[in-house]
């Protein structure tokens, strides 16, 4: 029981901490699962990736109904990131343990710089794409059709290509990818920052059912460990929600940078060990 | 041509998909927590293994009151809820007469059954 307790709350403060900091918290699942309880990376993945389905599940629901996340935008790029993570849960069993350690001690590491980034950026005004003139040549249905009133999407074929990279990225190494999502659509798309987080948030969802069905038919999808994870992922994730607005989160980013990073050292270690 | 993603023939699509995400995902975190209780109940260990799923076996674990039930179905059905956003959202595009958007979403939906055929094939 201890350990299901353990858990729970495991799976609680990766919720917290995503939501505060606008992460999926599968990048804290999976250190948390194979650092702390010492399963196999590949369960740890399978895990996660309920979680992210959980995380998606509560926030997007909401985002829809306030009309935030873009409905057309999401299905139109989750095509991609389905596929790419049709890709990458195929390619995961092929890989060595050791070189999927090695690439989230990658990502870890790229999170941690986008985390700073995101810090130094933190106060000024929220970056506004607002609707030009028609542009000759571009694609008149997608730019069209999955515009919002306040801005217009751009360059949907580089938003795709990304996409792809999001889901091969999910599928491998267990998290939402919206850390790759949400620069694509809003420095390359041109989305309005809060639109594309919350369009991300829609699109884990199925982008990371993609990837949990390949490893629920390979048998990693440990049951008892993914129940009490994802509930306390949803707990953590909820009072999150609820809470963000009252947090300085400065500080709180700053103590998560340290986390990534000691724990990008000890995946390292792990790997060549 | 430059109407926002945010018009819906007919029912307003954002929030059936909205609602249907919300609850499916509740009642799929109930079913896990109730799982979750009743492996606490018969002190299992989280870290032994659990059974793999069975799906002829979910329901006979339910009237039994096993955790395994509980927890696949829960599974089950928070998997399945994102696939059947999809299957809402394309059958709101085709009452909307959006072919595009109807050819987009059936194509996800291309990609889920082969995530599941793959799946199978390769284990």
């Amino acid at each position: 029981m201890l350990v299901g307790l353990w858990l729970i709350t495991g799976g609680a403060a990766a919720g917290l901490f995503g939501s505060l900091l606008g992460l999926g918290g599968g990048v804290l699942i999976v250190p948390l699962l194979t650092l702390v309880f010492n399963l196999p990376l590949l369960t740890a993945v399978g895990v996660s990736l309920v979680c992210v389905i959980v995380t998606s599940g509560a926030s997007a629901g909401v985002f829809l109904e306030r009309h935030v996340a873009n409905l057309r935008l999401g299905m139109t790029l989750e095509l991609f990131t389905a596929t790419g993570a049709l890709l990458g849960g195929l390619v995961a069993f092929l890989l060595p343990e050791k070189a999927l350690e090695i690439l989230f001690s990658g990502l870890l590491i790229y999170t941690s710089i986008t985390m700073l980034r995101r810090g130094r950026a933190a106060g000024g005004p929220e970056e506004e794409t607002v609707v030009d003139e028609e542009v000759p040549g571009e694609d008149q249905f997608f730019d069209a059709s999955l515009s919002g009133p306040t801005y217009r999407v751009k360059r949907v074929p580089a938003g795709a290509l990304g996409s792809v990279g999001a889901g091969v990225v999910s599928a491998l190494l267990g998290i939402g990818g919206g850390i790759v999502k949400v620069p694509v659509m809003h420095l390359v798309m041109g989305v309005p920052l809060r639109v594309a987080t919350a369009t991300s948030n829609l699109m884990m969802g199925i982008t990371a059912s993609a990837g949990a069905i390949i490893y629920l038919s390979r048998g990693l999808i440990d049951p008892f460990v993914t129940a009490p994870t994802a509930l306390g992922v949803f707990v953590g994730a909820s009072i999150g929600s609820r809470v963000a607005h009252r947090i300085d989160v400065r500080i709180l980013r700053a103590l998560f940078v340290a986390i990534l990073l000691y724990t990008a050292f000890q995946m390292l270690l792990r790997a060549f060990s | 041509m430059t109407a926002g993603p945010h018009r819906s023939p007919g029912a307003d699509l954002d929030r059936t998909v909205g609602r249907l995400l919300t609850i499916g995902t509740n009642a799929a975190v109930l079913l896990l927590a109730i799982g979750c209780v009743l492996m606490f109940a018969y002190r299992l260990d989280p870290l032994a293994g659990g059974p793999p799923l069975e799906p002829g076996l979910i329901i006979d674990d339910i009237t039994h009151l096993q955790p395994a039930g509980f927890i696949w179905l829960g599974l089950l059905v928070l998997l399945a809820t994102p696939v059947m956003r999809v299957v809402v959202s394309l059958r709101g595009f085709i009452i909307g007469r959006e072919r595009t958007m109807s050819i987009v979403a059936a194509l996800i939906l291309v990609v889920i059954a082969l995530s599941i055929v793959l799946g199978r094939a390769e284990s």
